[in-house]
């Protein structure tokens, strides 16, 4: 933990040695939780991104009381949900990813996944993808731990009954 | 079988994605890039006021405003804009003035004003808004001629096939805008007051960095326990 915030220091100072390291150690975290979020791996692929460009111009405000991987989870996250705002805007309330990926095994998945409410959906990613605990994801969007589990209810009661109705269950 | 392009594509397709040092290289010359072309585009800038609101943002230098009134709000105008090109901004509540302009480009201009953040219309779609379908040519005079620029968005209309059309200060500054817009959020709440704002309200300028968290909609933020800001009212954006 001591070591990470040290290299968050060094990544402060303009280091750019210590922000290479710390992108090799949480690039592909980070892109996994985008991958699953946004669906397409260019619009995941822009995202870490601009995410990583927040977190190296913004690492003078880091602050060692959050792990590294908090804060940057809450950052990915903030760059995410700001995509699927605009995805809405363009096109009504059907939310199809931007450039979709070919089909898959996980397509009815994806598309029920679809229907969940935005916040649900995000707690449901960073849940799955990466196992965050609910203290981890209630300090990432900044809620109670309840409210996270009142989330996560719903997204996968939301989930259940989607697929339920397309017959995948 | 032989190895040929199709195998070139699809190892690129399905190769892990690009290592950690071109990542990192991408976001560190996205970095030197960013920061000088926000400074680059408000230095050109000179902004006029009369105590009513702004009346003219041209690139030559313009004349001092006259009043402290007028002073204050081109000062206010000036910081918007800075917050605005630095991606901390989604509105102006700056006032502006168009008493001098005349009653045709004015509807161009509110027309203009109604497309919301981040989004385009054509200049056909402006043309229809004001009721005079078939003059879009004149709509893009009037859009040219636009007092105001950035505060009221001419750049956010483009032509019917997608064509920049043309821009006042250029453009590469047209289209660099709305790639700006494309990457800046309108909503923001804070952790501590479980408030939502509109990007750039004055909360959010005391608002401590990581207590910040982007929302899509109020409503979502509303499903999770934040309220509406009553001063930037992020409900009517």
């Amino acid at each position: 933990m001591d070591e990470e915030r040290r290299l968050m220091g060094r990544v402060a100072r303009g280091d750019e040695a210590a922000f290479t390291e710390l992108v090799a150690r949480y690039g592909g975290r980070l892109r996994g939780v985008a991958r699953r979020l946004l669906g397409s791996r260019a619009d995941a692929e822009d995202a870490v991104q601009r995410a990583l460009l927040q977190c190296y111009l913004g690492a003078g405000t880091y602050r060692a009381e959050w792990a590294v991987s908090t804060w940057l989870y809450r950052i990915l996250t903030n760059v995410c949900v700001d995509e699927l705002r605009r995805r809405k805007s363009r096109s009504g309330e059907i939310e199809p990813p931007a450039r979709p990926d070919p089909p898959d095994a996980h397509l009815d998945l994806r598309r029920a996944l679809g229907g969940v409410p935005t916040e649900a959906r995000v707690l449901l990613a960073l849940r799955y993808v990466d196992g965050l605990t609910y203290g981890e994801l209630a300090r990432i969007r900044g809620i109670s731990v309840n409210t996270v589990k009142s989330q996560l209810q719903r997204g996968k009661s939301l989930l259940k009954s989607a697929l339920v109705k397309g017959g995948a269950v | 079988m032989k190895k040929d392009s199709v195998d070139d594509i699809l190892t690129r397709y399905f190769a892990p994605d690009a290592d950690a040092g071109d990542l990192a290289k991408q976001v560190l010359t996205a970095a030197r890039e960013s920061a000088r072309q926000t400074s680059r585009l408000l230095d050109r800038i000179s902004i006029q006021a009369t105590p009513r609101g702004v009346s003219l943002i041209r690139a030559e230098r313009l004349e001092k405003p006259a009043s402290a009134a007028a002073r204050r709000l081109a000062e206010r105008a000036r910081e918007e804009l800075s917050e605005y090109f630095e991606g901390k901004r989604a509105f102006f509540s700056v006032p502006v003035d168009l008493t001098e302009t005349p009653d045709f480009q004015k509807k161009v201009l509110a027309a203009a004003r109604a497309i919301p953040f981040g989004e385009v219309r054509p200049y056909a779609w402006v043309a229809q808004r004001i009721g005079h379908p078939r003059a879009v040519r004149a709509v893009g005079t009037a859009l040219g001629r636009n007092p105001v620029p950035f505060i009221v968005p001419c750049h956010r209309v483009l032509q019917t096939g997608g064509g920049l059309g043309g821009y006042f200060f250029g453009t590469d500054v047209k289209s660099r805008l709305l790639s700006l817009e494309r990457v800046t959020p309108i909503y923001e709440g804070c952790t501590s007051t479980r408030i939502i704002c509109r990007v750039g309200c004055v909360h959010g300028r005391h608002m401590r960095p990581d207590n910040r968290v982007v929302f899509a909609s109020v409503d979502d933020a509303r499903s999770i326990g934040y309220r509406p800001c009553k001063v930037c009212k992020p409900q009517a954006a």
